[in-house]
């Protein structure tokens, strides 16, 4: 994730006034939760697992609290026990950035087994849970698309996934 | 061994109409319900929500308590969220673990056995966790953590069984909960949840 993509990402969330950026650090989105830590702007939270960021975010955002939960794709897979009570039992609202780790041209390094399941898994999983989602690929679609997947998330009353790929992301 | 009712009234008694509480499922809901039916309650968490969901609560509600009330069973699911907790470390932040030792509706199956979940809790960087087995011992070092303002984590050791207490099922489940959570959210003087996007 390059500069200019960290800057569009932490220009739309102060835009939508999201103040609380809780991650478990993967190493796709690093760069980006390390600049948001920097950032005296943000309350930057790490959890120990992505069941703890996912269940917190909701705690928080049912408060009032405007945050997000950035993430990957294999965070999404571990976090779908809490994912599901927050989605399908309550529909609170839980805004979520995740690399799409698995998506075509995902030359990261990681076996290509692992990838091809993220990729197999990710969106089924998302679907059955339904919660709705959006794939990232450009970088002049990212600020559009976080402001309208941030208002869609709050005012639909559900958990909503970023996933980020393409420029955005490798 | 406490009663988790004994507890349980003595909290409802000591608590502010403003301080935030969260249940896992079960008595834990049922009796926090009948005791303190009105305020901003979160009720019945399942399994290993209870904790982190709380911390979220306490970050958007930073000048108010907000009491975690577990259980056992429902910790041990999640016990990476004491790592969290310990790190974020909220001063408006008490927990009550009550463990009764066993997963109490499959009868007498263990739940943390030999393991302490205090010293968990201390191991994980929890500067104040330690273990209840009396109401005396409740009173002389819970009132004092509410008061306090810093993060207070107990684990009381309980009696099982539940007290027999009538509970509306709609305070305590799903979203008709949800309803009543958010009704008492509306009403908190430090609510800044914002009217929904389309009306701003």
């Amino acid at each position: 994730m390059d500069q200019e993509t960290i800057a569009a990402i932490i220009h739309a969330l102060k835009q939508e006034r999201i103040d609380l950026v809780v991650t478990l650090p993967e190493e796709p989105t690093s760069p980006l939760t390390e600049a948001i830590r920097q950032d005296p702007h943000f309350t930057s939270v790490t959890v120990a697992s992505e069941s703890n960021g996912i269940s917190l975010c909701a705690g928080a955002s049912l408060g009032g609290r405007r945050c997000l939960f950035v993430t990957g794709i294999a965070g999404l897979l571990v976090g779908t026990w809490s994912l599901a009570q927050m989605a399908v039992l309550y529909g609170i609202p839980v805004f979520i950035m995740a690399s799409y780790r698995g998506d075509i041209g995902d030359r990261s390094g990681v076996s290509g087994a692992q990838l091809f399941m993220f990729q197999q898994l990710g969106e089924p999983m998302l679907n059955t849970l339904r919660v709705p989602y959006r794939i990232i690929k450009k970088k002049n679609e990212l600020e559009r698309e976080i402001r309208d997947s941030h208002f869609a998330c709050r005012e639909y009353g559900t958990p909503l996934v970023l996933l980020l790929t393409g420029e955005v992301l490798w | 061994m406490v009663k988790r009712f004994d507890c349980l009234q003595l909290l409802a008694s000591w608590l502010d109409e403003h301080a935030l509480t969260v249940t896992s499922r079960g008595g834990n809901a049922r009796e926090w319900a009948h005791l303190r039916p009105l305020g901003a309650n979160f009720h019945s968490l399942n399994m290993g929500t209870c904790m982190s969901f709380a911390l979220g609560l306490a970050l958007a509600f930073p000048k108010r308590k907000v009491i975690a009330i577990d259980s056992d069973g429902s910790l041990l699911l999640d016990t990476s969220s004491l790592v969290t907790l310990a790190d974020v470390n909220p001063p408006n932040f008490l927990a009550l673990v009550f463990d009764n030792q066993a997963y109490a509706n499959m009868g007498a199956t263990a739940t943390a056995r030999s393991a302490d979940l205090a010293k968990m809790a201390e191991g994980a960087g929890i500067k104040k966790a330690s273990t209840i087995t009396s109401a005396e011992d409740f009173a002389a070092k819970v009132r004092p953590a509410l008061e306090a303002w810093e993060l207070g984590f107990f684990v009381l050791k309980s009696a099982s069984g539940r007290a027999q207490v009538k509970v509306d099922s709609r305070l305590i489940h799903g979203r008709p909960m949800l309803e009543h959570f958010i009704n008492a959210l509306l009403r908190h003087p430090d609510y800044q949840g914002k009217p929904s996007a389309s009306q701003e």
